[in-house]
């Protein structure tokens, strides 16, 4: 292999990886870059949405349909995470950041410990006919195991962009980021329309969850290594960005990828933060955000 | 009759009170101005008829149909879907969105979103400039035409009455005639009821069928263009506080 088919298989391989994190990442931009609830149990969610993929596929359900599956039970149990929220921190005054952030502490510890009673601390894997071989395209030599996962983050990104754009509740979404008032005056009920985007952010906790089940076995803490990429990739895109999360992502994968392949692999856990500190600094609403 | 009735009227922030018993009523097709220099709680009122603030004393009762509505303690999105609309101060529109979008919002809640496209070409046929931004964002547009969406959008919810605060506040002077103009000619064709709220009385009280002065929290005077002529000079003494 040459040096230029190592550098092709390494960068594809961080466009692969980076599709995925967008998976993982595309909640949080709902949750925290909308809304602003700064929702570190995301991570744990998306790791309950991965048992809940390999729950099915023990009893021979195809790791996606489970993930499709898995959309309403996650869409409901999400929206009922609102509603508590809402009425134990947000209807007295202003929901403080330390507060919020606590509550989602815990609730992702709650959610780790569930899953160790569940299904014990050991690793777990899914099966399916596309996990485990491998692609050839030309000097390129990319593991499905890898590609279907990867295909996932851009379909809800695009499913997302598109529901955003195009539906009068997504256009509701995008105002309630900016304006609760604007919606009461509009007939809207601005506390049910954060618990649908809420609800939509955890349903796709599932995807993420079966997108990572799908790369390598996944154990009830796989979340904490997520947690701070992910909220690296919701600053960079700009808060709220859906397509800003998915360029972000791919970018962070391919630096990833390359600085594990030519340097050492301890480091690229750093990538991600190096990024943000590089790009904060040069531009400070983000690379695909507006100045509020 | 159809009306809105405002009874004993009371509110404040806090231990702070900014207005108090205060009784007002809009009739159908009225053109109702409320009057009263900055801090009178000229605001504070149209907010707390609108829902956004909660009176501390009072009822606000819209009869409509032969029926009557409390509207006292119900919040405010769902005031607006018993058919008050409110074109705020500053506007508060969505300048991330494009116009039409900003639109469609209004129109979109359960009680209309059946007649939203129909609501929305009544919208562009009544401001065909509208027609021509749709796409564009509603936060780069001038501050007048700005004010034209947001009455506009006012019109996307089919309402009963139209409560306005303050149109004229970050507008250049000739652009404030153009707005009142527009409402006052709005209001004529389609036979509107409006209660606007605004401190330069001298425009307002020309497109005014009745006025309220708010002085010092409380009703001071109200004046009746079918009782004659109102005399300007009689309105810059009770807005001042004067007896």
């Amino acid at each position: 292999m040459t040096q230029f088919d190592l550098f092709m298989n390494v960068v594809a391989t961080g466009v692969l990886l980076g599709s995925v994190y967008a998976a993982v990442a595309l909640g949080l931009a709902i949750t925290f870059g909308i809304l602003h609830i700064p929702n570190i149990a995301h991570p744990a969610l998306v790791i309950m949405g991965g048992y809940f993929v390999v729950h099915a596929n023990r009893f021979g359900v195809d790791p996606l349909i489970a993930a499709l599956v898995g959309l309403v039970p996650f869409y409901l149990l999400g929206m009922l995470l609102y509603s508590f929220y809402a009425n134990t921190f947000e209807r007295r005054g202003r929901a403080d950041v330390l507060q919020s952030l606590t509550l989602f502490f815990g609730l992702s510890l709650v959610i780790e410990i569930i899953l160790v009673l569940a299904y014990g601390s050991e690793l777990k894997s899914l099966t399916a006919p596309y996990i485990g071989s491998s692609l050839r395209f030309g000097p390129l030599t990319i593991p499905s195991r890898l590609l279907v996962p990867a295909i996932l983050g851009p379909a809800t990104v695009g499913a997302l962009w598109l529901y955003f754009r195009y539906t009068n509740s997504g256009t509701a979404i995008r105002a309630v980021a900016h304006d609760e008032r604007a919606l009461s005056i509009a007939g809207l009920d601005p506390a049910a329309i954060k618990r649908q985007a809420f609800g939509l952010a955890t349903a796709t906790a599932v995807i993420g969850g079966a997108a990572l089940a799908m790369i390598g076995p996944i154990d009830p803490f796989s979340g904490r290594f997520q947690i701070g990429r992910v909220f690296a990739i919701v600053v960079l895109a700009g808060m709220g960005s859906i397509p800003g999360t998915l360029v972000v992502a791919i970018g962070l994968g391919i630096a990833e990828t390359l600085i594990a392949s030519y340097l050492n692999p301890a480091w690229s856990p750093g990538v991600a933060f190096a990024m943000l500190l590089g790009a904060l600094a040069l531009r400070p609403q983000g690379l695909f955000g507006t100045v509020r | 009759m159809n009306r809105l009735i405002i009874e004993n009227l009371s509110a404040g922030y806090g231990a702070v009170s900014v207005f108090h018993d205060v009784s007002i009523e809009v009739t159908e097709g009225e053109f109702v101005a409320l009057l009263g220099t900055n801090g009178n709680g000229k605001s504070t009122l149209l907010n707390c008829i609108m829902g956004f603030i909660k009176p501390t004393r009072g009822r606000i009762i819209l009869e409509w149909d032969g029926k009557a509505l409390d509207l006292t303690a119900l919040p405010a999105h769902e005031i607006v879907r018993r058919g008050l609309s409110m074109v705020p101060e500053g506007r508060r529109l969505v300048p991330s969105l494009s116009v039409e979008d900003n639109l469609r919002l209004a129109g979109s809640n359960p009680v209309v979103r059946d007649r939203l496209s129909q609501n929305l070409e009544y919208c562009y046929q009544t401001f065909p400039l509208l027609r021509e931004r749709k796409a564009q964002l509603a936060g780069t547009m001038s501050g007048g035409q700005q004010q034209l969406l947001a009455i506009a959008r006012s019109l996307m919810g089919v309402p009963k009455i139209i409560v306005v605060d303050e149109p004229s506040v970050g507008l250049a002077p000739i652009v404030v005639s153009q707005v009142i103009e527009v409402i006052r000619t709005l209001q004529k064709d389609n036979n509107l009821t409006i209660l606007m709220a605004e401190q330069s009385f001298l425009q307002a009280i020309d497109v005014a069928s009745r006025a309220y002065v708010l002085a010092h929290g409380r009703i001071a005077r109200n004046f009746d263009r079918s009782s004659g002529d109102i005399d300007h000079d009689d309105i810059r003494r009770a807005l001042l506080g004067a007896a």
